[in-house]
């Protein structure tokens, strides 16, 4: 899909050139080890680098001169793959083509070079007034979950399954951690991310190859770091002694989280069977989950499956009257029982073909997708193609989905509800 | 079937009117592996009073009532539709907004069967008491869903401030209680009024043959019946330029207060080019003032009573319209004061440059380029732009022409205190101890 440049050991640039879109993505992402705190911190940095820097030192003016060079986005971006965290720069800017005589794509390079290479240091210490208030963006931006319920309920499952793990260790640290930074370690972390995190750059649009990786030579010269092999985050088992936690909030609807182990994880010979029996179960609105739950005994508006393959975690989530509680976890059971004992049709599993063809291949449709599609799946094999993978779901058999099904183990039950329904139980 | 080539932004559009009245649009792009497909009818959660088609007198219907139908187009006499589609990789869904119905798929395969799909289940119905009965539970829990998000209640909120009698101020699914008035004759009736060929547009975008996909679409719609069509005649009651009501505060269980004031527009009854440039004027205005390059933002930023959730927009359709500008803020009485502060000072002095115009205007023209990487937001803009009678591919040409002059004028229509309103959702109170 892209082609490759190794800028220094452990830098490498991807460029997929086409014409398919009218602007230009560039992407950086550096890639360090997931902790609460690296999390924690490299999202305040993220905040700082975004608002400021050494030719623009108020945001307003870092803004006014993005809105000039046609309202180019730059964005830097907290966010977790597995076992790791990733700081991302992202920006997308319209190919010079569409505009007269212009020269945008040059700017946004140099502008890139400046939000990487001069940050607005003063004695060697990002600025105070500004540290505070990004530290205070960030808290809020975690607070925020708290509002949404289905966002709050999953990330206390995650809480409950696999406390301290990756799995639910969150990509902008916790308020307390938050509160913990000081400027030397966000300077520090900023060292690390020009010298010693492992560094990947995208660059899709209408391109020439050539030209893109003398443009990186000049405006970036980075320096040699390691590379940490990405790899399967291990699971502890059996670390909790609950099977079910029902918490209360004042909220109308039940929110009905279900966490599955399997010995599956996204590096496994059978994870695109994997794909295909979550699929069958719950991804799609052909699914046993969405047909029987939703549309047979209309209990729910959503009820869906989905496959998280870094940490080999299945979830289901429901939206259901909460007094439904047992009828519906009744219900998701025999969803699932009924996969594991071969109840499981060929047109179900042509559908579901179909549907994961469908969803890879309309993902390339956009810039984002392709670069975030590669960077994962690049670690299994960067000659990856979506045409190959495609490939790998033709031949999978009901028997191998009813095996599959046999391996997807009911870990834990969170239910997240109104005081109504916890009168009536 | 006709052709037009936009040169600017190297793209042609084929489109033809059909004999039932349906309006076909076309848009190939170069390097999609998806085609994306929008069926979408002039018929939304506002149209709640009008004529039944065959009818003398106009009627009341249920809230909610189109969404409603949106969902019960979906299941057939032989099962559900989403069957179908995902047989042929399809994955299809639809929306129901304050104006328009839309159904949709997008595939990257079998792109001709999945439109005959698309064509059939749209313009062929089928309602029973049963399955109507059946799908107010899932639609219970959707009304559910949405009251448990503050955001969502605040956008509402500030909307039901805004309007005494205009039906925007209903939420589009309705409520629990309205939908359970809703039978299956009053789906039909405002299916057969509102589903008309020409009452709606197919938009097709993608990786199409434009030839084959028109004589497609043309062959199969000349194949079904449909009466003649006839106006439809829809009544809305006259709003008044105040808003409803000028505040309200409302507790949930959120981590910290959320804020939205809102500005209803006078400018209610526009369409066409005239409806274009205003909405861009004011658009541009608010960029301008309330923008994320304006002293007025640098100001709330910095003094932390705003956070990232901060957004400033103006949107309208015909018949309303209204300005938001809102945040999560621990202050949020000050907050819009602030606000009230910027709109007096910039009516009193309007200080900006050519400069400036220059710049918000390209940033828009940039924001539009972005978007047209989007085949969804193409198919969904393009249909909003020419129900309203405008077209979407105008944007750029008319940003270019925009004058310092209009944009001003736009500004002025904020500062009518009548016109504003604030709703605010605030935390519980904490108990001590």
């Amino acid at each position: 899909m892209f082609q490759q440049f190794t800028l220094a050991h452990g830098v490498k640039l991807f460029v997929r050139p086409t014409e398919q879109f009218k602007t230009i993505n560039i992407s950086f992402k550096w890639k360090e080890e997931l902790t609460e705190q690296s999390a924690a911190i490299r999202s305040v940095l993220a905040n700082i680098l975004q608002y400021s820097n050494e030719e623009y030192p108020t945001n307003s003016a870092f803004r006014k001169k993005l809105d000039d060079l046609y309202g180019s986005v730059l964005y830097v971006d907290s966010s977790k793959k597995g076992n790791k965290h990733i700081l991302s720069l992202n920006a997308e800017t319209v190919n010079d083509a569409f505009l007269s005589n212009e020269k945008v794509v040059d700017e946004i390079f140099s502008i890139l070079q400046t939000v990487i290479f001069k940050p607005l240091l003063q004695e060697g210490q990002f600025v105070e007034s500004i540290v505070k208030r990004e530290k205070e963006q960030v808290i809020e931006r975690i607070q925020s979950m708290y509002d949404d319920k289905t966002r709050y309920a999953q990330q206390r499952l995650l809480e409950n399954i696999r406390p301290n793990h990756p799995a639910s260790i969150s990509a902008n640290g916790t308020v307390p951690t938050v509160q913990a930074i000081t400027n030397d370690q966000l300077v520090k972390m900023y060292k690390q991310l020009l010298h010693e995190d492992e560094l990947s750059i995208y660059v899709v649009g209408d391109v020439d190859v050539n030209e893109m990786k003398q443009k990186f030579e000049k405006h970036f010269q980075f320096t040699d770091r390691q590379i940490i092999p990405t790899s399967e985050v291990s699971v502890p088992l059996a670390a909790n002694d609950k099977e079910f936690l029902h918490e209360i909030q004042d909220m109308k609807q039940g929110k009905l989280h279900i966490a599955y182990r399997t010995p599956v994880t996204f590096f496994s010979e059978e994870f695109p069977v994997m794909q295909m029996t979550n699929g069958i179960l719950g991804g799609f609105a052909h699914s046993k989950l969405f047909m029987n739950v939703r549309e047979k005994e209309s209990m729910a508006y959503y009820a869906s499956s989905s496959f998280a393959s870094l940490y080999g975690l299945i979830f289901v989530l429901a939206g259901i009257d909460a007094n439904l509680k047992d009828k519906a976890v009744k219900l998701i059971d025999e969803q699932l029982k009924a996969m594991q004992d071969g109840e499981i049709t060929d047109l179900e599993i042509n559908q579901t073909k179909s549907m994961l063809t469908n969803q890879l291949k309309e993902a390339m449709d956009s810039a984002r997708a392709q670069i975030e599609i590669y960077d994962q799946y690049k670690e299994l094999n960067e000659d990856f193609t979506v045409e190959d993978w495609i490939g790998k779901w033709s031949d999978i058999s009901k028997e191998q989905i009813g095996q599959m099904a046999s391996k997807i183990e009911k870990e834990f039950v969170y239910f997240l509800s109104g005081k109504e329904s916890e009168e009536n139980e | 079937m006709n052709e037009t080539y936009f040169k600017q932004l190297e793209e042609t559009l084929y489109h033809e009117q059909l004999a039932n009245g349906l309006k076909v649009y076309i848009l190939p792009k170069k390097g999609f592996s998806k085609t994306f497909v929008t069926f979408t009818t002039k018929y939304g959660s506002i149209d709640s009073k009008f004529i039944p088609l065959g009818k003398d007198e106009a009627v009341t219907v249920p809230d909610g009532i189109a969404h409603f139908l949106e969902h019960k187009m979906f299941e057939k006499e032989d099962g559900d539709v989403f069957q179908k589609f995902s047989e042929k990789g399809a994955s299809a869904n639809a929306f129901t907004s304050f104006t328009r119905t839309a159904y949709l798929f997008s595939s990257t395969n079998h792109v001709l069967e999945n439109t005959k799909t698309l064509l059939d289940f749209v313009q062929q119905p089928y309602f029973t008491e049963q399955t109507v009965e059946k799908e107010k539970g899932i639609i219970a829990q959707e009304i559910t869903m949405y009251d448990d998000q503050p955001d969502w209640r605040l956008y509402f909120g500030t909307i039901e401030n805004m309007y005494k009698e205009h039906p925007v101020k209903i939420d589009i699914a309705g409520t629990v209680e309205s939908i359970n008035k809703i039978t299956a004759e009053h789906l039909y009736e405002c299916y057969n009024t509102f589903y008309h060929p020409s009452n709606m547009v197919l938009f097709v975008v993608g990786a199409v043959n434009p030839q084959e996909m028109m004589a497609f679409i043309k062959e199969d719609q000349a194949s079904k019946t449909f009466e003649e069509p006839q106006e439809i005649k829809r009544f809305f009651p006259t709003e008044q330029q105040a808003v409803h009501i000028s505040e309200r505060v409302l507790q949930m269980d959120v981590q910290k207060p959320k804020v939205i004031f809102g500005v209803k527009s006078p400018n209610a009854t526009i369409s066409g080019n005239e409806m274009l440039q205003f909405e861009l004027a004011m658009q541009v205005a608010i960029e301008l003032v309330f923008g994320r390059t304006s002293a007025f933002y640098q100001d709330v930023y910095e003094t932390g009573l705003i956070d990232e959730s901060y957004s400033a927009d103006f949107s309208m359709e015909q018949g309303y319209g209204f300005t938001m500008i809102g945040s999560d803020s621990s202050n949020p009485e000050k907050l819009v004061e602030s606000i009230k502060g910027a709109i007096l000072n910039h009516s009193k002095e309007w200080s900006f440059t050519e400069e400036d115009l220059k710049r918000v205007t390209r940033k828009k023209i940039g924001f539009f380029l972005r978007a047209l990487n989007s085949i969804e937001y193409i198919a969904n803009q393009f249909t909003r732009y020419s129900f309203n009678e405008m077209n979407l591919f105008d944007v750029v040409p008319a940003l270019e022409k925009l004058s310092m002059d209009q944009v001003k004028e736009a500004f002025e229509t904020l500062k009518n205190e009548e016109a504003h309103t604030s709703f605010t959702i605030i935390p519980p109170e904490k108990n001590n101890g």
